[in-house]
């Protein structure tokens, strides 16, 4: 080793002394990791997984067929389950509701804050539009009576009906209702009511995991100095900072 | 394999890799009861060895406990402890007591007290113990002076006594409810500890051998999601996800399901874009996709002549070294193919040529044995060297040869990005740094293991 490199190896043991952190070297983290035991069939199911619960039906059928990897849902509903959410984001939630009908009506039934969302978004899409009386009707015949019921389904609706008194609708402060992005959020509701009514979780394990790994080294960070990982999509060891 | 230019030193190390893989599958079988027993043991029973033998006595079946005589003073308690301490490294321990008879006083305490605990007084009295009594229902912790905890208990009530590793608290039950929780200092080893004090006090004992009157899975089930909630409520980069699942996708070589995600994706709403600067070198990867994967095909269905003979074709360098770790791992793999379609008169025949050489060679030895071993079954696979027959093995293989590949691409910068995809990095990096932190923390708690989260999902 360098005089360069023992000279920073010591100034952070002195670092690591003043704040009682353990010092652990590359060499001895990479002992670490090399005794861990990660098998590839684990690794592929968690792939898997993300395919099938984000939707990716024929890259989960081509998966399954070049890894031997068994889907953990019948791939069949996905298709399925993937129309309901592509109408919802192109705007078409009538079309969206009758399919999630078609699918398994206690859906809705069971899910009125999933309904009400469906419903909002049918207005924003009707106003988007520029069908103002059609908007004004819907508005008072659908959603009124869910509003009266719940204090924040009210405050929804008038935000939504908001978006009728302004001409230059992208400069009114309401004006992100008729964003693309909240499409997206009724769209992942309703992809995620699907998966909850067919007993699968919602939500993909990997994203989880990446997110308990910043939060393990968080946590490590602490106690100890040693090599991390910052930047998740090159999954690089950073040498232990000094 | 003395050849000193860089590729065969390469070669070397990604086929010596793989072959550590290929042996450490004989162990696995071992590792899983480890991941589930996790090394310690449980309390099973009460310790009559060092308890308080003249105060209290034990039954024969060792679970329970009676105090016969009248007691006189603060130091004639009939204590004792379980067999065993508290099990450190899991989420929660946990264990009960059936006061079946309070006798004159009602004097009964359960908790938790160090190895060399004064046997004769209550836990609690003494320091570094933990005790709740039933009389008062007051915690003591370490004086003589308890305080206000919960309520009392006595005759034919349930109480237990627990440690929650992830909070650091002792808590205690009454009748399947919490009744308190106090914060655990403790260090060192604790054994579950039961005392009673009155003539005619009896007091059973459970340490898991019959279901609890708490319900200590919900217990867990809501600790692990407090935890789950805090982590869940950190930020990713936008598609991280999505791009570490597509390297996985290239890194392995598994081209169809690549062009069908990456079709997929253009058509998401919104289209996922791949930040190309950072982390993705398509050169890198993209490399020979075409022919690594076809090669997977025909290993993972056992053509290992065919694979070879493609290898021979497009890649000549990784094959030409007979005694090479990815050559052995192949020849290997031929010769369990041929037991497993039951050619053993050929098999044996391709043992000799080719498997012969490698015995006494370290490294070699125990793998090309077991391999071997085979022919001594009439039913292999249900031998201990069985796990040779199972798919995981032409897996490993198909990883190797894999791995040469791209150990091959002249435009390569991180050797060791070979070995090893982005996804797989990233779960050894969340196992070492939770068994580290866990072992700052005096051993307490839960580690994380892909295995068992990834199993979690099919109990409910």
């Amino acid at each position: 080793m360098s005089l360069f490199w023992i000279v920073i190896r010591h100034l952070a043991e002195i670092e690591a002394m003043a704040t009682s952190k353990k010092v652990i070297t590359k060499e001895e983290w990479e002992k670490k990791l090399k005794d861990v035991k990660i098998r590839k069939e684990d690794m592929n199911k968690l792939v898997m997984n993300f395919l099938v619960t984000e939707g990716y039906v024929d890259a989960a059928e081509k998966f399954r067929l070049e890894s031997g990897t068994e889907p953990d849902i019948d791939l069949a509903t996905i298709t399925d389950r993937m129309a309901v959410k592509k109408a919802v984001q192109s705007g078409n939630v009538e079309d969206a509701i009758e399919k999630v009908n078609d699918l398994n009506p206690e859906i809705l039934d069971t899910n009125p804050q999933l309904f009400f969302h469906l419903q909002q978004q049918r207005l924003i899409e009707l106003i988007r539009n520029g069908k103002v009386e059609e908007a004004l009707e819907f508005a008072q015949e659908e959603l009124a009576p869910r509003g009266e019921e719940n204090q924040s389904f009210l405050e929804e609706l008038e935000k939504t009906v908001a978006l009728l008194a302004f001409e230059d609708v992208s400069n009114c402060p309401v004006g992100e209702l008729l964003d693309i992005s909240q499409r997206l959020k009724t769209a992942s509701e309703v992809n995620a009511a699907i998966l909850t009514s067919q007993s699968h979780e919602k939500d993909p394990k990997l994203p989880s995991l990446l997110k308990m790994l910043i939060w393990a080294q968080n946590q490590l960070d602490e106690k100890a100095a040693y090599p991390r990982i910052n930047d998740l999509s090159t999954a690089k060891l950073e040498d232990p900072a000094v | 394999m003395t050849n000193n230019n860089s590729g065969s030193k390469n070669e070397e190390e990604v086929g010596s890799y793989f072959l550590e893989v290929a042996r450490g599958a004989h162990k696995k079988k071992e590792e899983e009861m480890e991941e589930d027993t996790e090394d310690d043991e449980s309390p099973t029973e009460l310790n009559t060895i060092n308890s308080s033998g003249g105060f209290l006595v034990v039954s024969t079946d060792k679970i329970s406990v009676k105090y016969p005589s009248v007691n006189l003073h603060g130091h004639d308690v009939g204590v004792v402890q379980a067999n065993k301490p508290a099990p450190v490294k899991r989420l929660v321990y946990y264990f009960e007591i059936y006061v079946k008879d309070s006798g004159a006083k009602g004097q009964i305490a359960i908790g938790f007290t160090p190895d060399n605990f004064k046997m004769r007084r209550q836990p609690g009295w003494e320091p570094h113990s933990f005790g709740y009594h039933g009389d008062d229902g007051m915690l003591y912790r370490g004086q003589g002076k308890g305080e206000a905890f919960g309520p009392t208990y006595t005759a034919n009530d349930i109480v237990g006594a627990g440690i929650n590793y992830a909070s650091h608290e002792f808590f205690f039950t009454k009748n399947g409810a919490v009744v308190g929780t106090v914060y655990n200092d403790v260090k060192g080893s604790l054994f579950p500890t039961i005392a009673v004090h009155s003539q005619n006090e009896e007091v059973h004992v459970n340490f898991g051998q019959k279901p609890f009157a708490f319900d200590l899975e919900d217990f867990e089930k809501q600790e692990r999601m407090k935890q789950q909630m805090t982590v869940e409520k950190i930020s990713l980069p936008p598609n991280v996800s999505h791009g570490i699942v597509r390297s996985y996708l290239l890194h392995y070589g598994y081209e169809e399901t690549l062009n069908s995600f990456d079709m997929a994706s253009k058509t998401t709403v919104p289209p996922v874009h791949i930040a190309q600067e950072n982390g993705f070198d398509e050169q890198d990867i993209m490399y020979a996709l075409n022919e690594r994967k076809t090669l997977r095909q025909l290993i993972k269905n056992g053509e290992i002549d065919a694979a070879l003979g493609k290898l021979h074709d497009w890649y000549p360098q990784i094959v030409q070294d007979d005694k090479s770790a990815t050559c052995f791992l192949l020849h290997c793999q031929k010769f369990i193919e041929l037991v497993r379609v039951g050619a053993l008169e050929e098999a044996v025949k391709y043992g000799r040529i080719q498997l012969a050489k490698f015995f006494g060679l370290a490294g070699f030895e125990d793998f090309v044995q077991d391999c071997v071993a085979l022919l001594a079954y009439e039913q292999p696979q249900e031998s201990s060297v069985g796990y040779l027959l199972e798919d995981s093995q032409r897996e490993v293989v198909a990883d190797a040869v894999n791995a040469m590949i791209l150990s091959m691409n002249p435009n390569l910068k991180d050797s060791h990005g070979c070995l090893q995809s982005c996804l797989e990095r990233l779960l050894r990096q969340l196992t070492a740094c939770c068994l580290e932190r866990r072992s700052l923390n005096g051993d307490q708690g839960e580690a994380f293991y892909l295995h068992r989260v990834l199993n979690i999902g099919k109990k409910c």
